[in-house]
């Protein structure tokens, strides 16, 4: 069965709706990207789904189960983890700590929580090396690791990433695409939200491009990177039409298509 | 040379004392971003029950610790689910104002209670001394340096090794991030509050040994602590340690070289000096401007 | 067709009051209640020899006096002091000790101390500069004590603790309080005048302003500095003379009495109680808490009861009264009569777009097309993070620029290093032919620099025509006590709104506009200042397509008057359509600049928007 569905989700914070109706479907075991320009509500979805903020309108299910508007610990403790933009770490923690903050909401289950971050070290090299280091002290590529292993201590179902090449150099790059793939192989469902592209669209199976709050359009992550319009979208409509003193009004867009699996 | 060791050591020991108090009061702030100016009053609410305590059946004060530390835990808790807890969006004069006058009615009660004279706790090793060769360290001092030592031992320990703990550091440094991990920051804020009250409520037992105090007394330790904490940087707790460390120094060595009456002049000299030269004091975070990219 | 010449019928007579009274009630009602009680203040010596009520008003003016004060930094500044019984103290000994080792009559002191406490307000003014929130409250107690202990320890020039004895008074008894009671009643009349013509003069707004939005408020032009150096000098001048009349009242003083925190937080109590931001608030809070005092100390059993009422009342009043009894009376009787005209907010902005005729902006030295505004090597670490990293580029005069980039590539940074919100940490910026990196942000709105702020801000307790009144366009000190709005300000400020379409919508309080109405409002406020380059921080950004199109027509408009744009937008039809030239920026520098086409194809640009290329390791592939 599908693993994520949004329908209709209508979302803001105040000012005025960031998601003017997203509909999505996430199978389990893909790796979906939303990429799109700024302002198009990529990150609103993913906080819609955390519970870090509440719809307006519309339905989100987690396997057939309605999540709209539950807190983030519920959410948490059905399987869904969130690897915010940046600053998610406690950098005056040790690393170890850190990770193991992941697993609060279960921090009865001691055997439990000393399994898990038995398996994560041995996933993730840093957790390994860098245990009893102060989380501030490690480079930006390196905090992201550490984030993305915490996300895994719980398990979950579906791990959501905000932007994980947000302010990392190319060589920090390489490392989280690494340790990306890894969550992949580790059979998890991905949903990620990507301002670079060709980082986003590479790691990924099905491509989601979004512009001012609604799905524009879906497909195979491929097809979507070497789409040539993509260039056309980030810097609008085609060059050509454009003269000089009219502002054009944006042209309507097509219903999306849902993604498959 | 003897004396300015003596100096030394014996403000080391006033300062381990000043520590544990000022903890609390760093902890409450590096939390939920609170001064609670009601500390003071706290720690001379603790006293007096000590004083009460040993005065009806002879407890020996240090070892009263162990009734008013979960007491003022209970009262911590309470005060802050009452009176804190709806002002915590506020801004921070509204907390700042709150605590004061909550001070200033603990103040009222402790002086209908017990009257505005003196108290001290004379215990049988109130006026002797440890010697060692030509340095005298009174015993009290040095039995409270312990004691408080060991009361911020327990601190660490629960504040590194419990969840509960894990969860008042997490959300001191990242309230949203402490949410995403499932953390309830609300509830944490009341417990960070609680504890830092009991702390201080160790404190105040050991303090009724010390020196004599009344009601009034808790204008003098909230300026003291203040200090330390400005000094040691607001929300870090070795900050604390350190600054009343030094605070406990300067105060000594001011009372052997210059005078006592003007011994109460260094934790103010300190707040000037400190928030007008680095603000943030020597371990605290340093407040950073917008990072919006 | 220009909307500038309907001043005469849009200005009115009198210059109207600033928000803080906005909701006035017909002097006719409720003027008469001051007026009443300064009758009676007058008159009561006359009409009662009972010397308790004279005591009583004695001492309520006192408060009064002190929360009149506190009020003008604090209720209109922002600023929470719980050292404002210093002045107290040091009038008192300034009283004193003049009258016991110079001689002369005590009352011939009193304005010396106000002086002096003048000059101790100076210098905690100096000290607000470098602090704000809860370092100023702890310094401010620290302020108090420091002081308290000098005066119990400089026995010397105060006699510490034993205190000081005041000469007696020299008049026939029958007279009793009476030159004591007008003394204080006269400092209190001063003090009312002096916070009067604050509220309806510039300083006044300029306090207001800064309470709402220090650093916005810096960035339209109010020199804050000054302003609230002077804040703390009105807060303190008559509480100091207060303090002298009281020592000479009280015959005694020492150390713990003067420099009393207790009065000190007695004095915000009369502040909150009456209402913060009000000018009679706190006379009335003062009337209320003073009694209170009496009824304590005389029936209740004196200190310690009186600890408990305070505490008690104070923590009541934070918790469940924060605004105060006359701004709560005043938005419950003004709720009942607006009831009726509710929906004016969510009225949408349609019809035709206004255009009025604007003045152009004052002349620049350089000349169309060279260099307005210029970065060079820009520089701003935060840590490990260089948000901005060698950035260098050129707005022309005349142009309408744009600054575009992804995420994280360091433009809003650059505009707050521009605008002085920041200080860089390398690098220079060239405005108008002169070096501004240096210079406050107000400074630089006097040079014609304005900007606006991605998420906007407007003084949120001000009115629509308010907000767009309080930009200055220099400093002067003549200009503090120039009224908040004359005539033509109002006029010019209806002007720029009807240019932004917001002219119906001018006496609504600023937080109950929405977003985009937000916006245009602050475009507004910008243009009071006649601004030579405008920074506009996503002015398109969460808004609908209509009004996105008029804020195109507006710039346009503004352009061909002379004004110079940089926008930073993420909206590329937006920008596309009508920006040149393009200035890219990544990872903190500029990497390209040109026209739009030209920016549109670059290479680099392209890589810098949809990820870098680099060179992965393929592990085996994934089987999905």
């Amino acid at each position: 069965m599908t693993l994520l569905t949004l329908d209709g989700v209508i979302a803001g914070y105040g000012g005025g709706d960031v998601l003017q109706g997203v509909d999505l479907d996430l199978q389990p075991g893909a790796i979906a990207c939303i990429v799109g320009p700024n302002g198009a509500g990529k990150s609103t979805v993913l906080r819609a789904v955390s519970g870090l903020l509440r719809p307006r309108e519309g339905r989100i299910r987690l396997e057939g189960a309605d999540i709209t508007g539950r807190h983030p610990a519920e959410i948490l403790g059905l399987g869904v983890a969130q690897v915010p933009q940046s600053n998610g770490l406690f950098p005056n923690i040790s690393v170890r700590e850190n990770v193991l903050m992941g697993g609060y909401i279960r921090r009865r289950d001691k055997a439990l929580l000393r399994r898990r971050y038995g398996e994560i070290a041995e996933m993730f090299a840093v957790v390994r090396e860098r245990a009893d280091e102060k989380a501030g002290n490690l480079s930006g590529g390196q905090r992201r690791m550490v984030e993305v292993a915490r996300s895994l201590m719980l398990d979950p179902k579906l791990v959501l990433l905000d932007e994980p090449s947000l302010g990392l150099d190319p060589k920090a790059l390489k490392q989280v695409f690494g340790t990306i793939k890894t969550l992949i192989d580790a059979g998890k469902t991905v949903l990620l939200v990507e301002q670079n592209v060709r980082f986003g669209l590479r790691l990924a199976t099905d491509g989601i491009v979004m512009e001012s709050g609604r799905v524009l359009l879906t497909g195979k992550a491929d097809d979507v990177l070497n789409n040539p319009e993509m260039a056309a979208l980030y810097f609008g409509g085609s060059v050509q039409e454009q003269r000089r003193g009219t502002v054009p009004t944006p042209s309507p867009k097509q219903s999306p298509a849902t993604a498959g699996g | 040379m003897t004396e300015l060791l003596q100096t030394i050591i014996l403000g080391l020991l006033v300062g381990g004392v000043y520590a544990l108090l000022a903890a609390g009061l760093t902890l409450i702030f590096g939390v939920m971003n609170v001064i609670n100016v009601a500390h003071g009053a706290f720690l001379i609410l603790a006293a007096f029950v000590t004083w009460t305590l040993w005065d009806a059946t002879g407890l020996d004060p240090l070892a009263s610790v162990l009734v008013t530390t979960p007491l003022m835990f209970g009262f911590g808790w309470l005060l802050y689910n009452a009176t804190i807890r709806p002002i915590r969006k506020a801004p921070p004069s509204s907390s700042v104002l709150l605590t004061f006058s909550l001070a200033l009615v603990i103040e009222g009660v402790l002086g209908l209670v017990w009257g505005n004279t003196s108290h001290a706790v004379r215990t049988s090793y109130f006026d002797q001394s440890f010697a060692f060769g030509d340095i005298f360290l009174p015993k009290a001092q040095v039995y409270g340096c312990v004691l408080a030592v060991g009361v911020l031992l327990a601190l660490w320990a629960f504040l590194t090794k419990t969840w509960t703990g894990r969860a008042i550091r997490a959300s001191a440094v990242n309230p949203q991030g402490a949410e995403l991990v499932g953390v309830n920051v609300a509830a944490v804020a009341a417990m960070t509050f609680a504890v830092g009250v009991a702390v201080c409520g160790a404190g105040g037992s050991i303090v009724s040994v010390l020196y004599p105090f009344l009601p009034g007394s808790h204008y003098v330790w909230i300026s003291r602590l203040l200090g330390i904490i400005v000094l040691g940087g607001m929300g870090s707790l070795p900050g604390a340690v350190v600054g009343a460390l030094l605070i406990g120094v300067g105060e000594t060595m001011t009372t052997t070289y210059v005078g006592p009456e003007w011994a109460t002049a260094v934790p103010y000299v300190v707040i000037f000096a400190v928030l007008l030269m680095r603000p943030q004091g020597l371990l605290g975070a340093r407040l950073r401007e917008d990072v919006a990219l | 067709m220009s909307t500038a010449s309907s001043s005469a019928a849009t200005a009115p007579s009198e210059t109207p009051p600033p928000a803080a009274s906005r909701r006035r009630l017909p002097l006719g009602g409720w003027g008469l209640l001051p007026a009443a009680g300064g009758v009676i203040l007058v008159a009561f010596p006359f009409a009662s020899d009972d010397l308790f009520w004279q005591n009583m008003l004695i001492l309520s003016m006192l408060f009064a006096i002190g929360a009149v004060g506190l009020n003008i930094i604090s209720g209109w500044g922002g600023y929470i002091s719980l050292g404002q019984s210093a002045f107290v103290g040091v009038g008192a000994y300034t009283v004193a000790l003049g009258a016991l080792k110079i001689g002369g009559n005590p009352f011939v002191w009193v304005p010396v101390a106000g002086v002096v406490a003048g000059l101790l307000a100076l210098l905690m003014g100096l000290i607000a500069m470098r602090t704000r929130g809860h370092s100023f409250v702890i310094l401010t107690i620290g302020f108090l004590f420091l002081l308290q202990l000098i005066a119990i320890n400089w026995d010397e020039l105060t006699n510490g603790t034993q205190g000081l004895s005041l000469p007696i008074p020299m008049w026939d008894i029958a007279y009793q309080y009476w030159p004591f009671y007008y003394a204080m009643l006269g400092v209190l009349c001063l003090s009312l005048v002096t916070a009067w013509r604050i509220r309806r003069t510039k300083f006044g707004t300029g306090l207001i302003a800064m309470r709402e939005d220090e650093d916005k408020a810096s960035t339209v032009g109010v020199n804050t500095p000054v302003y609230k150096m002077l804040g703390f000098v009105a807060s303190g001048v008559f509480l100091g003379m207060a303090g002298g009349v009281y020592a000479y009242y009280l015959a005694f003083i020492d150390p713990r009495g003067m420099f009393d925190i207790v009065i000190s937080v007695q004095i915000i109590l009369c502040m909150l109680l009456g209402g913060r931001g009000t000018l009679w608030g706190p006379v009335l809070g003062a009337f209320l808490v003073e009694p209170l005092n009496e009824l304590a100390n005389q029936q209740m059993g004196g200190g310690n009861s009186r600890l408990l009422i305070f505490g008690g009342l104070m923590a009541l009043v934070v918790l469940f009264l924060p605004k105060g009894i006359l701004p709560t009376l005043k938005e419950r009787l003004t709720a009942r009569r607006q009831r009726g005209q509710a929906g004016l907010v969510g009225a949408r902005l349609d019809g035709p777009l206004v255009i009025g005729e604007r003045t152009a902006p004052a002349e620049t030295t350089v000349a169309p097309g060279e260099a307005l505004l210029e970065v060079k090597g820009l520089m701003k670490h935060f840590g490990g993070v260089k948000a901005v990293d060698g950035a260098s580029f050129v707005v022309p005069q005349g142009s309408i620029t744009a600054l575009i980039g992804p995420n994280g590539s360091g433009k809003t940074t650059a505009f707050n290093l521009i605008d002085g919100t920041m200080t860089p940490s390398g690098g220079e910026v060239w405005f108008d032919g002169r070096r501004i990196d240096d210079l406050p942000p107000y400074r630089r709105a006097h040079l014609g620099l304005a900007r606006t702020f991605q998420i906007t801000r407007l003084f949120r307790e001000m009115t629509v025509v308010e907000n767009v009144v309080a930009p200055l366009r220099s400093f002067s000190w003549g200009q503090l006590n120039t009224s908040a709005m004359r005539g033509d300000e109002a006029a010019r400020a209806e002007e720029l709104l009807t240019f932004v379409g917001m002219e119906r919508f001018r006496d609504q309080k600023a937080a109950e506009l929405s977003y985009g109405q937000q916006k245009l409002v602050e475009l507004a406020q910008v243009l009071m200042l006649d601004p030579k380059l405008i920074l506009l921080d996503e002015p398109a950004g969460g808004i609908n397509p209509t009004l996105v199109a008029r804020m195109g027509e507006m710039i346009r408009t503004l352009q061909r008057q002379g004004t110079t744009f940089l926008i930073v937008e993420h909206n590329m039809p937006f920008v596309l359509g009508l920006c040149d030239p393009v200035l890219v920026l990544a990872r903190g520098a500029c990497i390209c600049e040109g026209t739009p086409g030209e920016v549109q194809k670059d290479e680099r640009v392209l890589d810098a928007y949809l990820g870098d290329d680099f060179v992965l390791e393929r592990s085996a592939e994934v089987a999905r």
